[in-house]
Formats: structure tokens, C-alpha cells, sequence
């Protein structure tokens, strides 16, 4: 456990549920940790192939572009399977959940990651999966409160008033399950390829970075379909 | 001693919270890998059914594992 400081202080008692990481730098006083670094690159690649792939754009599409315009119907159909006609308003949120949320799961299984003191795999930091909870959270409200603020207050009384209380709670467990299922997943692949490292370090380790090309996929998807459950949930008008 | 009952406490957290999922998610895939023989052509609705069962399945096993970080950090 070297150079590992288990130990972060959560609301005055200590919760050393999630390794502290180290701050590398500060900006205007805030600082800045290695997920942060790794997101700043996540978020320049993704920037560099949108830039390509729409910087040209071409009526008969070349290969680059083909590929990635049969990326983004994939996901269309996707989210269309699950919230139907509506997808379309609600796409781009969706989309952008998951594309950072994938990207940031697979830049765990660079090589390299972890290792370096500048890059880190975002999502096995449970700050950032509580952010993109928080964040999810408040998209649900906003998208219920845009259908109509009558339907945004009658969401939680319907069907009885007496699950008003239930139907709150419930609105802040299933962002913040969402967080825990995330951070808990890619923690845990990291922790386990660590440990088996430490075993046997040639050989073991690829085999649960094998599986972690999977689990990294289906943790994402199932971010974003749960997301979209939750939205089709809190926009549905009941006639 | 205190401090062999809090490690030993973190490891029934995780064991419990693992051994009793892995039942309810080898209970779900068997049903799903059943009802896909069954009806092949449903196996597309049937598939994203699983994946989400399974991952509300998983939380339990998620929350354990937490228990289980935050009590060893105590140790």
C-alpha cells in the first residue's frame, strides 16, 4: 500500500471509504488531483474527435465519419428503445452521461494508469461518480419541473399523498445508488487488478483487465439506461 | 482485540452482502437464459431486463463493500 493514504475526512467524522488523492497543484485556490487532470484529457479527446469527425462533413460519409454517425444512431436507437418518441429532446444529456462515463471507465485500462502521478481512472474516485450523480439528479428535476410545474409537485403524490415521504427519499437514493454502483465497480476492478499484481505480476493481471473491458461497458450502460428509466419515470403524463 | 472485531465484522459485511446477491443474480440469469430459449425473438427485450435487474442486484453487494471499507479503515 505504498504512498496509498487511506484516510479523507467526510462531514467531521472520517470515512476512509475512498482513497484521498493526493493534490497535485492548486488553481485560484482549488485543488487539483489527478482525476481532475485525467478528466481535462478525457475531455480534450472527446473534444478532438467531435472537432474531426464534424469538420468535414461530407454528403457520401468517409470511413472516420461513417463510424462515428453509426455511433450515435446506435445510441439513438438505444435511449428510443427505452423512452421512445421522447428520446430525441432528452439525447443529448443521455448521451453525454455515457460517452464521458465510458471513456472515463476504459482510461483506467491504459497503461500507465494509476501508475503516474497525472492519470488516474475518474470513476473509481468516489467524488466523481457523486458528481455525476448529483448531476443527474438535478437533470431529472429540471426535465420534470420542464413538462410542468404542476406535474413536477403531483409526481409526488401520485398515487396517495401518504407516500409523499417515501417518494422524496426516493429521489435522492437512486442518484446517489447510481454514484455508489459506479464507484463501487471500478474501485473495485482497480483494487482487485492491484492485489493481483502484487501476487503474480506477470500474466494475472490481464486476465481481470479482460473482464474489466467488460465490466467497464455494462457499468456505463447501465448508468445511463437507469438514467433514462428515471426519466421516463419522472417525465410520464398520466392521462 | 477491539480492533480484531471491527476486521472481523468488515469481513462478514462483505461475505454476507456477496454470497446472498450471487444467489438472487444466479437465480436471474438462469430464469432470463430459460426465457430466451423459450423465445428467441424476445431476447433483445429480455437482455436489457437482466442488465437491470442484475444492477439493482448489484447495489446490495456495493453497499456491503462500503460497510465493509469504511469499518477496515477503522481497523
Amino acid at each position: 500500500m505504498d504512498g496509498r493514504k487511506v484516510c479523507s475526512a467526510v462531514g467531521g467524522e472520517e470515512i476512509a471509504m475512498m482513497e484521498s488523492s493526493e493534490v497535485l497543484f492548486k488553481i485560484f485556490g482549488l485543488g487539483v488531483t489527478a482525476e481532475v487532470v485525467t478528466m481535462w484529457g478525457i475531455i480534450g479527446v472527446i473534444a478532438v474527435i467531435c472537432l474531426i469527425a464534424t469538420g468535414r462533413m461530407k454528403e457520401r460519409p468517409g470511413r472516420f465519419q461513417n463510424l462515428i454517425e453509426t455511433g450515435v444512431e446506435y445510441l439513438q436507437n438505444f435511449f428510443h428503445g427505452i423512452l421512445g418518441e421522447k428520446s430525441r429532446r432528452y439525447f443529448p444529456f443521455l448521451s453525454t452521461l455515457f460517452i464521458f462515463i465510458i471513456f472515463s471507465n476504459y482510461s483506467g485500462l491504459i497503461p500507465g494508469a494509476g501508475v503516474f502521478r497525472y492519470f488516474k481512472a475518474p470513476t473509481s474516485s468516489f467524488s466523481v461518480t457523486l458528481g455525476l450523480g448529483i448531476v443527474t439528479f438535478l437533470g431529472l428535476q429540471y426535465y420534470a419541473i420542464r413538462v410542468g410545474v404542476g406535474h413536477f409537485f403531483k409526481r409526488f403524490i401520485t398515487p396517495a399523498a401518504f407516500m409523499l415521504p417515501l417518494l422524496l427519499l426516493d429521489e435522492i437514493i437512486k442518484p446517489a445508488s447510481l454514484a455508489m454502483r459506479l464507484f463501487g465497480n471500478i474501485f473495485g476492478e482497480e483494487t482487485v487488478t492491484e492485489e493481483l499484481y502484487g501476487l503474480l505480476p506477470i500474466g494475472a493481471p490481464a486476465l481481470m483487465m479482460g473482464l474489466s473491458l467488460l465490466f467497464c461497458a455494462i457499468q456505463a450502460v447501465v448508468f445511463t439506461m437507469l438514467t433514462a428509466i428515471y426519466l421516463d419515470e419522472a417525465t410520464e403524463l398520466e392521462e | 482485540m477491539e480492533k480484531a472485531i471491527i476486521a472481523i465484522a468488515a469481513a462478514i459485511a462483505i461475505a454476507v452482502s456477496t454470497i446472498f446477491p450471487a444467489i438472487a443474480q444466479g437465480k436471474t440469469a438462469s430464469k432470463a437464459m430459460e426465457s430466451i430459449a423459450r423465445q428467441p425473438d424476445a431476447a433483445k427485450d429480455i437482455r436489457s431486463t437482466l442488465i437491470i435487474s442484475m444492477a439493482l442486484i448489484e447495489a446490495l453487494t456495493i453497499y456491503g463493500l462500503l460497510i465493509a471499507l469504511m469499518l477496515v479503515s477503522k481497523v
